[in-house]
């Protein structure tokens, strides 16, 4: 048995710029994907809107989902592998916050490599959970940048200088702007508390959760499905 | 029974041609891990020398082709940190200190236990053939020339014929016992949920069947085991009735009625995974081997915005 891999988390603009494979030698080792940030990711865990899901082929059983966070979107796919995943995933019905955990894998497409989670587990949950994935994944993506620059002699730190070469300011602006709609949902948030107070107290908790859904996706950068 | 003696062979063959490899390799020399298999094989199981003595007939037959002494092939392994032990078959030295001995079950062990610094804490196992001095709970030692080991998922070290053991004063700090984490609950374990345990020793029964009792009388009880992921870490946690009942109000009773409206025990699990799968907790634990014993578990509620311009402030200003 191998020891359990620590689930990483990584936004979406930066997993989708993954397409290096390292695989160890021998049998059963796991594939890692070398993130540009010098990551090794084998499982990760993710937290954002599902925007829709679709069977691949009609009766395939095998489902593709789009799970936006601020920076893009990821692509997972499920099937009769993952049966715990796949139970949910029948049963959500998009647009839903979810979190996910998964592994990751890269395809030789025929136009390029991309890359798609395959869940373990998934879940229907709060914002809550989705703020605080979104902070402590920009931390670790701070901690990452912060290490890119300090420490280029690190094997995978010069791997993935060596592989990718990334604009490191390119992705401290994600991280920034990622941060910056979790604060102003958090603010704007307050406001609309003070003033439902205000208001006469009619309004019903349904219209409540449907403004914030509006607001949700409003927010969402939504261009890396609109350009596929 | 002839093909998994076969497997074994293997196995055996490629481990110990790994460690031969890793050995001259710290050294700075290539060899060819093909050619040290072949002769291992070749010693081992078809001229039965026994296993020692190939190793060592290997290791000076490969010193005389690339012509090195035994003192330039440098015979100490690397200091390293506990907690950076993660790959089995690696030759390794640090210094340490003894956290507790057990009772060795095989008379193949003299001894067994745990050994801890600042970095982590990792099983031990000391060969009774390797002939090495006993090690005292509570002390600190140098241990140079283990073997990295995995055992049942678990990564281990191992005492063997080449190995030193030192004493020293120094007291070697543990990692501290108590935690505080926060991170995600990313798996919930099948045994899960409303299960039963054993009358007679508590142990989970599957199918009206004790591992130890066999068939037995048993009692329901609720239980939650997990994975908790930070994204740096993972920590095994195990939440008792009390946690689950203090984050979902679903207590051993709600859970016993769940079952029964639904005529379908697993029902409770499904339960729990829905409410509590893929949230984030902060818990306060103590370390144990494997798990983190919980002692108090909570959704997590901080408030982030602070914690949100401390990180905005140090990724700078907007270039």
């Amino acid at each position: 048995m191998m020891k359990r891999e620590v689930a990483k988390r990584l936004f979406a603009f930066e997993l989708n710029r993954s397409n290096h494979k390292i695989s160890q030698n021998g049998e059963k080792t796991p594939i890692y994907v070398l993130t540009p940030t010098g990551e090794k990711c084998n499982r990760v865990f993710i937290v954002g809107v599902l925007l829709d899901k679709e069977e691949i082929r009609p009766d395939s059983n095998f489902w593709r989902m789009r799970v936006s966070d601020p920076t893009g979107v990821f692509v997972c796919t499920a099937g009769r592998y993952q049966p715990e995943a796949l139970e949910v995933v029948l049963e959500i019905e998009p647009p839903e916050m979810v979190a996910i955990v998964g592994k990751v894998n890269v395809f030789e497409g025929e136009s390029g490599t991309y890359i798609s989670i395959r869940p373990e587990a998934v879940s229907i949950v709060e914002s809550e959970a989705r703020d605080y994935w979104v902070y402590e994944t920009a931390q670790r993506t701070v901690e990452r940048i912060e290490r890119m620059e300090t420490e280029r002699d690190s094997e995978d730190i010069a791997l993935a200088w060596q592989v990718y070469n990334p604009d490191l300011n390119e992705y401290r602006q994600k991280v920034r702007e990622a941060l910056i709609v979790i604060k102003e949902e958090f603010e704007t948030f307050k406001v609309r508390e003070e003033e439902k107070k205000e208001e006469v107290k009619e309004e019903k908790d349904a219209d409540l959760e449907l403004d914030e859904l509006e607001f949700e996706e409003e927010e969402w950068d939504l261009s890396d499905i609109l350009g596929e | 029974m002839k093909g998994e003696l076969v497997e074994e062979k293997v196995e055996i063959i490629s481990k110990l041609t790994e460690q031969i490899t890793e050995k001259f390799k710290r050294s700075g020399y290539e060899v060819n891990p093909k050619e040290i298999s072949k002769r291992l094989e070749l010693l081992m199981f078809e001229f039965k020398v026994p296993e020692r003595e190939a190793i060592r007939t290997v290791n000076n037959y490969l010193m005389k082709e690339l012509d090195v002494s035994r003192e330039q092939l440098s015979m100490e392994s690397p200091f390293i940190k506990i907690g950076e032990i993660t790959r089995p078959n690696q030759w390794v030295s640090f210094k340490a200190k003894i956290v507790q001995l057990w009772d060795s079950t095989s008379p193949n062990v003299s001894q067994v236990g745990l050994v801890g610094d600042e970095t982590g804490i990792i099983k031990f196992v000391t060969w009774a053939k390797s002939g090495k001095p006993e090690v005292a709970e509570g002390k600190s030692y140098i241990f140079r020339n283990l073997v990295t080991d995995s055992f049942g998922g678990r990564m281990q070290v191992n005492v063997n014929r080449n190995s030193e053991i030192e004493e020293i004063a120094e007291d070697v700090p543990l990692p501290p016992r108590e935690i505080k984490v926060t991170g995600a609950l990313i798996a919930i374990q099948q045994n899960s949920g409303l299960i039963q345990r054993c009358n007679e020793c508590r142990r989970t029964v599957s199918k009206g069947i004790c591992p130890v009792h066999g068939k037995t009388e048993s009692y329901d009880d609720l239980r939650i085991k997990g994975v908790l992921d930070d994204g740096e870490n993972f920590y095994e946690i195990i939440l008792n009735e009390d946690n689950i009942k203090a984050l979902t109000g679903i207590g051993l009773e709600e859970a016993k009625k769940i079952a029964k409206e639904n005529l379908e025990r697993g029902v409770v699990l499904q339960t729990l995974r829905n409410r509590l799968l893929g949230k984030y907790f902060t818990v306060n634990g103590t370390r144990g081997e494997r798990y983190l014993i919980v002692n108090e578990i909570d959704f997590f509620r901080d408030e982030l915005g602070e914690k949100i311009d401390e990180l905005l402030t140090r990724l700078g200003a907007e270039q």
